[in-house]
Order: structure tokens, then sequence, then C-alpha cells
């Protein structure tokens, strides 16, 4: 199964809504393997356990269903130490290379280009939702759905990007 | 609201008893917490301009600000602003 490393924001945003009657970290989690660092399940579950989607990632931490990893290997501190990134973004670059992850799930940003920079395969959320459509672990209905729940969050040309790819995908 | 006691410069303190004195503000607790809001305020909108462009990440913009990324994600989405930086910047009409 294909694993992936999240980082925060698009663990929040994937616990935060839903489509289809159901969280769309759940949709994910049937086609892929989700780890996150322990700062990150600080920063999403810890201190965000007041928040509904806080407690539904701190759940399926529990459960087994959302792993925390810890980073036993720093290979790019130098290279990341003038980037200003932040303790979770920094641990799931690490992470992402120690556990040779398919890709970072990233939405940052400054986290992507450094991560792309030392040569990991990095994704948005989106792309992680489209990828998992190709292998076939996600329906195209599903797929659209969960890209208009989840628009607010993204700049314009992102979710219109992957409408593009899925309209492909359909033809 | 949380109350919590915070040292004051003379001068805003000052200006917050001259104010009450003329009438223009009653309360100077009431003035301090306005003035405490937009110091926050305008904190948040230089760290989301620097977070914008691409200079900070959502982690560091959480951190400078004192917030955990979890509550800076909820701030944002309360000003109606996206919580990621990859894509087309908003125009300054928000289009």
């Amino acid at each position: 199964m294909l694993t992936v490393v999240f980082d925060a924001g698009p663990l929040i945003t994937a616990c935060k809504f839903k489509s289809q009657g159901k969280l769309v970290v759940d949709h994910l989690l049937s086609g892929c393997r989700i780890v996150i660092a322990p700062s990150v399940e600080e920063e999403v579950a810890v201190l965000g356990a007041g928040y509904p989607d806080g407690m539904a990632a701190g759940e399926r931490i529990v459960r087994g269903e959302i792993q925390v990893v810890l980073v036993t290997e720093r290979r790019w501190v130098r290279h990341l130490a003038d980037y200003a990134l932040g303790e979770g973004e920094r641990d799931s670059i690490e992470l992402c290379a120690q556990m040779e992850a398919e890709a970072l799930v990233t939405d940052d940003y400054l986290a992507f280009v450094a991560a792309t920079r030392l040569g990991l395969k990095v994704w948005m959320l989106p792309d992680l939702v489209l990828e998992l459509t190709e292998r076939g672990s996600l329906t195209l209905e599903v797929v659209e759905a969960i890209l208009e729940v989840i628009r607010p969050r993204y700049r314009r040309g992102v979710i219109e990007h992957s409408l593009v790819r899925l309209q492909e995908m359909e033809e | 609201m949380l109350k919590v006691v915070v040292p004051v410069e003379e001068e805003i303190l000052r200006a917050a008893e001259r104010r009450k004195a003329t009438g223009v503000g009653e309360d100077i607790a009431q003035f301090l917490a306005e003035l405490i809001n937009l110091g926050f305020e305008h904190r948040l909108q230089q760290l989301y301009q620097r977070f914008e462009a691409g200079e900070i990440s959502l982690g560091y913009f959480a951190h400078e600000l004192g917030l955990s990324v979890r509550d800076l994600y909820a701030a944002l989405e309360q000003r109606g602003l996206p919580t990621s930086n990859i894509g087309a910047k908003p125009s300054a009409a928000g289009s």
C-alpha cells in the first residue's frame, strides 16, 4: 500500500471536511497508509484536541490507522536550517526520507520547495486524492466531491487544476 | 473573557486616561483591550503577507504568532483566508 507522510495543514483539512458522509481522511485511508511525525501529532491531535478534527485525528492515531513515527535520522539539518519552517514541516521532510515514503503531502509552499529541492516527491492534498483515483482506490464521484468540499482552503488554481486532471481521467 | 495583568507603557496609559477625561472613551480597560486586539491583528496580517509570499511556512507563522498550528488554521479560516499558500495569490480586490 502507498505510504505517505502528512504535514499538519493537509492532515487538519483531511480530518475536518466530510464528503458523502465520511471524513476525507477516511476516504484516503482506504487507499494509503498515513504516517506523521510526533511534532505533527502534537500540533494536530494534542494542541488541536479542542477541535473536532483534532479529536478525529487523535482517534485514528489511537486505532493505529494513522501512524506516528519518531524521526531517528536527520540527514538534512543543515540544508533546512535557514528556511523559515516550523518543527512539524522539518520533521515531516526528514521522516519522508527516513521512511522512504512515496511522497510528502504538504500544502505549504516553502515546505514544498525545500522538500522538492532535496529530491523528495511532494504532493498537495488534492494530488494525493487524484493519485488514489488513478490507483482505483477512490471513485471519480467521491473525488469530485472531496475537491469541492476542500476548495475554500486553497488559492485559486489548485482545485481547478485538479478538476481538469480528473476530467482527463474520465475521458 | 480572560483577564490578565500586563505592564503598559506610560504614554499609552496617559492616552487612555485622557480619552476617558475628555469623554472620547469611557473604559480604560476596554481601550487597552482594543489596543491589544489591534496589535495582534496587525502582527497576524504582517506574518500572513510573508506567508502569502512564500517566505515563511504555516508552522513558522504559527510559532512567530505564538499560536498552535491548529489555532492559526482556525484564525485564518475565520478571516476567510486560505491555509495553503500555493496557487494564484488573491488580488487586492479579493477575487
